[in-house]
């Protein structure tokens, strides 16, 4: 990609982003002034707003690094890569706002800070596995080493992750949880609904944005490396 | 003149048992690892609350995978040393036969040292275990082939980066989850004395975990070794 | 395999390491008979090619196509030192699909290893190792053979060796591939010299019985004018 491009792009994912920003202000007052507050619950439900969408844009993130492993290794473009490792931070992002929002969550409706239910649980490992993918990335030097490395962690972290939920969905139902741990997802009333649905869709966005910024990015220090590495040759 | 995939691991198997029997440096650490590991664990509990059938079983996995863990980087280390890998890629053999070599080797170093573990976790923690020893071999022989082969294709890709020792376990230990899992659930029935057809979910786990993860492991061998 | 029949065919290949060509459009022939020595500075690209060659990395941009069996000479030795020399040979027999023992024996010989064959290669000197390492290239009988600064640490003995045996080589129709500084160890052996400059191969000249002075000169002359 040629460094116009770059930057072209570069602008376009500024404007997603900040137009998922925007979109996320306008959710957040829906959901806080305009949405009924779930009966059982309380005020507290509201981070389900946050947690949610979060977790689906890090799962995302993660599945498209994945999927994207799997076409480098068929194609072998740079630019798969690129792409890849920034799903792969992106997905982190969300991954720790997800992560601390959850046993927010939790401490209220539950009483505890963290459970080790299926979802909590693969989804902790799938972030750990793609911390190791960034530090695996960070010790390769050869950019295309380097690819073909992370992306057999990416292809291993999409087979694992179901894995690791079947086994602990097994594993809870072996040992059943306290009662308080299993309020489960009651039906959500429709004003309810439609908020979770516009905080999903903002977030997705959001992912978009985050991406096409963080690949511009890539790109552009890319490039610039290249023309450090053609001045000394 | 190429030659077959089995013979090609067979060799490559052989020649990396006799080296470690020859220097013993990852074993001899391995078993002593064990040791200590099983120890500790018998201390790290209030024997008035806890007994130790109730640690056992946490203990025997932790042991097993952890001092298997020690011996995985091994393998590739040694190919890494004079570019060793460089001749064996030369040759006309099938990659995948020096994977599956590899693999060999490491589930040989692993299950003598997991035979070695047994009876002295079998002594350290007063259990027993010969009534039970077909169905615990059984168990640990399926929890045990998919991850020595995710840690068989990680070590093959560490040993060439930096921080390769701190490398292997923080990607190896998310795999371990499922296996650990299911290998636990089933000791721990298998040493209260019940059937195996108690746990066949478990069993099923395992076995499908040990046929995605070999397979895969196959198929991206190819790709850790081009360069 | 006969004089005329192409050993190595090479088009164009480039290779690139992060950013950076290491090699740049590469091209040339080379027939069974023929024996080429590769010249360059340091970082000119030499080992990089000679690995392209082997197969061991792949191409950037173009082609390498071989015609049979490869035997290598690199900077390290790919034995494995806790082995004996004779088991290292032995290995590498089985992944050659089974070479006779006759041959291990034979090569020990030749290289003058049999009487240390059983030793350990970790108590090898750098010159044993390196005969050793000219043995286990040899195995296969190879149809090319690539050597890589296969003199360094050996005396004038085991450098005999290795004139002997690219010259028996080239009587058998083998082709080589050679890459050394020690230019006039080697200059009456080889049919043809390539000149490598900042990863391009300027030239490939026939030898035409010129002696190292005069190789030396004309690289410079080529690695002037750019």
């Amino acid at each position: 990609m040629e460094r116009n491009v770059a930057v072209r792009s570069l602008t376009r994912g500024w404007a997603l982003t900040l137009s998922a920003l925007l979109g996320l202000a306008l959710v957040y007052v829906r959901a806080a002034l305009f949405t009924p507050i779930e009966g059982t619950q309380g005020p507290a439900q509201k981070i389900f707003y946050v947690h949610v969408p979060s977790a689906w844009a890090s799962l995302l993130a993660f599945a498209v690094t994945g999927v994207l492993s799997l076409l480098y290794l068929r194609r072998r473009e740079h630019k798969l890569d690129t792409i890849a490792d920034a799903s792969a931070e992106v997905g982190l992002v969300f991954g720790v706002v997800m992560l601390t929002t959850g046993p927010i969550w939790g401490k209220t409706i539950w009483g505890a800070w963290w459970a080790w239910d299926a979802k909590l649980t693969s989804t902790l490992f799938l972030f750990l596995l793609f911390v190791g993918y960034k530090v695996l990335r960070g010790a390769v030097v050869d950019p295309e080493t380097r690819a073909r490395f992370s992306a057999v962690i990416g292809i291993l972290a999409l087979v694992l992750v179901p894995f690791i939920y079947f086994s602990v969905l097994m594993f809870r139902t072996l040992h059943p949880a306290p009662p308080v741990l299993r309020a489960g997802a009651p039906t959500l009333p429709g004003a309810m609904l439609i908020t979770l649905l516009l905080s999903v869709l903002v977030f997705s966005v959001l992912y978009v944005g985050f991406l096409m910024l963080r690949y511009c990015l890539s790109v552009l220090r890319e490039l610039r490396e290249e023309e450090a590495a053609d001045g000394i040759s | 003149m190429a030659n077959s995939l089995w013979g090609t691991a067979v060799a490559v198997a052989a020649k990396d048992l006799r080296i470690e029997w020859r220097t013993k440096t990852a074993f001899a650490s391995s078993i002593v690892f064990a040791v200590l590991v099983l120890a500790v664990f018998y201390f790290s509990r209030d024997p008035s609350v806890v007994t130790e059938l109730d640690i056992a079983p946490a203990a025997l996995w932790v042991t097993f995978t952890f001092a298997a863990m020690l011996g995985l980087n091994r393998a590739f280390l040694l190919e890494k040393e004079n570019r060793a890998l460089d001749g064996l890629l030369l040759t006309p053999v099938p990659r995948t036969g020096i994977f599956l070599g590899k693999l060999l080797g490491n589930l040989g170093f692993v299950v003598v040292v997991e035979l070695i573990s047994l009876p002295l976790f079998a002594v350290f923690f007063n259990v027993r275990v010969l009534h039970a020893l077909p169905q615990l071999l059984a168990v640990t022989a399926m929890a045990t082939l998919a991850f020595v082969a995710v840690g068989t294709l990680l070590s093959a890709m560490v040993v060439r980066t930096r921080f390769a020792e701190l490398m292997l376990p923080i990607l190896l230990l998310p795999f371990l989850v499922p296996p650990i899992i299911g290998a636990v659930q089933t000791t721990a029935g298998i040493l209260a004395g019940r059937p195996l057809s108690d746990f066949a979910g478990w069993l099923r786990l395992l076995g499908a975990f040990d046929i995605a993860f070999v397979t895969v492991c196959f198929l991206l061998f190819e790709a850790t070794v081009e360069e | 395999m006969s004089r005329t029949d192409p050993a190595l065919r090479v088009r164009n290949v480039s290779r690139k390491f992060g950013y950076r060509y290491v090699l740049k459009d590469v091209s040339f022939n080379l027939l069974g008979g023929e024996a080429l020595l590769l010249i360059g500075h340091n970082g000119a690209g030499k080992t990089t090619l000679i690995r392209l060659l082997a197969g061991l990395l792949k191409p950037s941009d173009g082609s390498v196509d071989r015609f049979g069996s490869i035997g290598m000479v690199a900077h390290d030795s790919m034995l494995y030192d806790s082995l004996t020399a004779r088991e290292n040979l032995q290995f590498y027999s089985r992944l050659y699909g089974g070479v006779e023992s006759a041959r291990v024996n034979e090569l020990l010989q030749t290289m003058g290893l049999e009487e240390h064959a059983d030793r350990r290669v970790a108590t090898y000197s750098r010159g044993m190792a390196q005969r050793l390492t000219l043995a286990r290239a040899m195995l296969s009988d190879p149809q090319l053979l690539l050597l890589d600064e296969p003199l360094t640490g050996l005396d004038d003995t085991a450098s005999g060796l290795v004139r002997d045996m690219i010259a028996e080589l080239r009587t058998r129709n083998r082709a080589v591939v050679l890459a050394t500084h020690q230019l006039a160890d080697v200059v009456d052996i080889v049919s043809d010299v390539g000149y490598l400059v900042a990863g391009r191969l300027k030239a490939v000249e026939p030898m035409d019985g010129r002696a190292a002075q005069a190789i030396s000169a004309r690289y410079r002359e080529i690695a002037r004018d750019g």
